[in-house]
């Protein structure tokens, strides 16, 4: 008689796994290596830093922004969430940012796992991936829906 | 570590219509002609090429940027527009020696960058006051914060000697000023000011006659020439774009000390955007805050000949003092952004020069009427790359 509820619990624990596993496609994480003291931060800290307004994590220590390429759904996705920006419009903050000396676009990684590789080995970088493309070696500083 | 190589370039393909056939509307005083007087449909009003060459070396950092438009010669040789060393003293301050475009206006440094900007061009009201653009010296930059709000703060200090046409040149010395930048999600605003002493012969020959008419001559020529002249800028601007929907709003004044004039200028402008199209509505206005007439040389007693050189010279100072200009335009447009880095644009400008002054137009004809509007279309395609 005990059986039944356990196997029910795993069901529903099951349940709740498959809607975790149904958006995870949708939601990204902004990432820091493991090795990285910054914590929790805000969206408006980490547009900053991605639109090359602000060069420093909140605690001061030195920040770069590592971008996912030209096009992906990631990276239209973070813009838009975070900034409310379409490609055009970032092309066109880029432009007024390259064009009077002030600074260049973030760096480009190829996809989630390089996006992930790249940050994992640099504590001062930051970057956004899937969240099912989480694994130990990087730490989510902010979720975004 | 090898130091890392980037070319960039820009550009605008426009033509521009204007109603008038009696004076030029143009983007900018320092062209040669413009759309209306020398040709209904003018490509000179915003076409331009530019192109970047950035270098990047650890804390060291260079950039060269060249732009071909046209010039008041009427030729497109390209003149340089930025090239300054730039050193990375922390990552918060940053210090730079060379060109730099003068950080005045919310965007008067990436101004000639068309696919920055919503609209075909930034309107000549504010951004044609400026007489001089870009200083050659030291600028430093420094990033900070108060909780949610960063800060920029921006000093430099230079000089400039631009040639202008034929030899004509003009000189700023002792350019110093500041630009204060704050952003905050989507609220940006900058505060900017700037003086130099100006040095241009424009005139000359005319000043040199006046000062032969003795006292009054002297005065009337110290009043106006471009000899050793303050000149000041002020200008305050801000800007709302959350990304749906846009509003930038600005306003500055210009002073001179010289025919040159002075003024106050305002703009406001807006826009929505929908999917890859964003239509947009401005006004934009400048009113001079100088006298844009003089009495001149009084005439009483003055033998016939010299009464007529005297009124001929009268004519020439009052001549230039029309040229301050004092006009008020509406635009309404629409920005296709075709690609990534393509944005095709139509705009409708209805300018009205005021107070009988030729406003911001040029090459006024004898049978130019002021404080009649002119109707300007134009359309630009500006890319990046």
């Amino acid at each position: 008689m005990r059986a039944l509820p356990i196997s029910l619990r795993r069901l529903l624990a099951a349940c709740a796994l498959g809607i975790v596993a149904a958006n995870a496609s949708a939601e990204l994480v902004v990432v820091v290596s493991s090795r990285s003291p910054v914590g929790a931060l805000g969206a408006d800290q980490v547009a900053a830093i991605f639109l090359g307004h602000a060069t420093r994590f909140p605690d001061g220590a030195q920040a770069f922004a590592v971008d996912q390429p030209l096009g992906a759904a990631q990276r239209d996705g973070f813009y838009r969430t975070l900034t409310g920006k379409t490609p055009a419009l970032l092309k066109a903050h880029w432009s007024k940012m390259v064009f009077t000396g002030r600074g260049q676009p973030p760096r480009e990684a190829a996809g989630d796992a390089a996006v992930r590789r790249l940050v994992a080995g640099n504590p001062s970088m930051i970057g956004y991936i899937g969240r099912e493309a989480l694994d130990p070696s990087v730490r989510a500083v902010l979720a975004l829906p | 570590m090898a130091p890392t190589w980037k070319l960039s370039g820009f550009g605008t393909m426009g033509a521009v219509y204007s109603s008038s056939r009696s004076v030029d509307f143009t983007a900018s005083v320092l062209r040669a002609d413009g759309a209306g007087y020398t040709r209904a449909w003018s490509p000179d009003v915003d076409s331009r090429l530019g192109a970047q060459l950035d270098v990047g070396l650890g804390d060291w950092s260079g950039v060269l940027q060249v732009v071909s438009e046209q010039r008041l010669d009427g030729s497109y040789r390209p003149e340089l527009e930025w090239a300054n060393i730039k050193y990375q003293l922390t990552p918060d301050l940053a210090v730079r020696a060379g060109r730099i475009a003068l950080p005045v206006f919310l965007g008067a440094e990436s101004r000639k960058v068309g696919y920055t900007i919503a609209w075909v061009r930034t309107p000549v009201e504010v951004y044609g006051a400026l007489p001089i653009s870009s200083s050659d010296g030291l600028d430093a930059t420094w990033r900070w914060s108060t909780g949610p709000v960063l800060h920029a703060t921006q000093v430099f200090a230079g000089r400039t000697n631009q040639d202008l046409h034929n030899g004509l040149r003009i000189k700023a010395e002792h350019i110093v000023g500041l630009s204060h930048s704050i952003e905050r999600g989507a609220f940006s605003a900058r505060l900017s000011a700037a003086g130099a002493h100006l040095n241009t012969a424009i005139g000359q020959e005319l000043f040199a006659i006046l000062r032969s008419f003795g006292p009054q001559g002297g005065v009337l020529a110290d009043r106006y020439e471009i000899r050793n002249k303050r000149v000041s800028m002020i200008s305050a601007g801000m800007s709302y774009d959350p990304g749906p929907w846009f509003v930038t709003a600005e306003c500055g004044r210009t002073r001179t000390d010289s025919l040159l004039g002075g003024g106050t200028s305002v703009y406001a402008g807006a826009g929505l955007r929908r999917g890859a199209f964003t239509p947009y509505l401005g006004y934009a206005q400048v009113r001079a805050d100088v006298a844009t007439s003089d009495p001149g040389l009084a005439l009483d007693g003055l033998p016939p000949p010299l009464a007529a050189a005297a009124g001929q010279i009268n004519a020439g100072i009052n001549g230039y003092l029309a040229t301050i200009p004092v006009q008020s335009t509406w635009s309404a447009g629409l920005r296709w952004d075709a690609a990534t880095n393509i944005a095709l644009k139509l705009q409708y400008e209805r300018v009205r020069p005021r107070e009988g002054t030729r406003g911001a137009l040029i090459n006024n004809q004898p049978d130019f009427r002021p404080d009649h509007a002119v109707h300007v279309g134009s359309v630009a395609l500006d890319f990046v790359f």
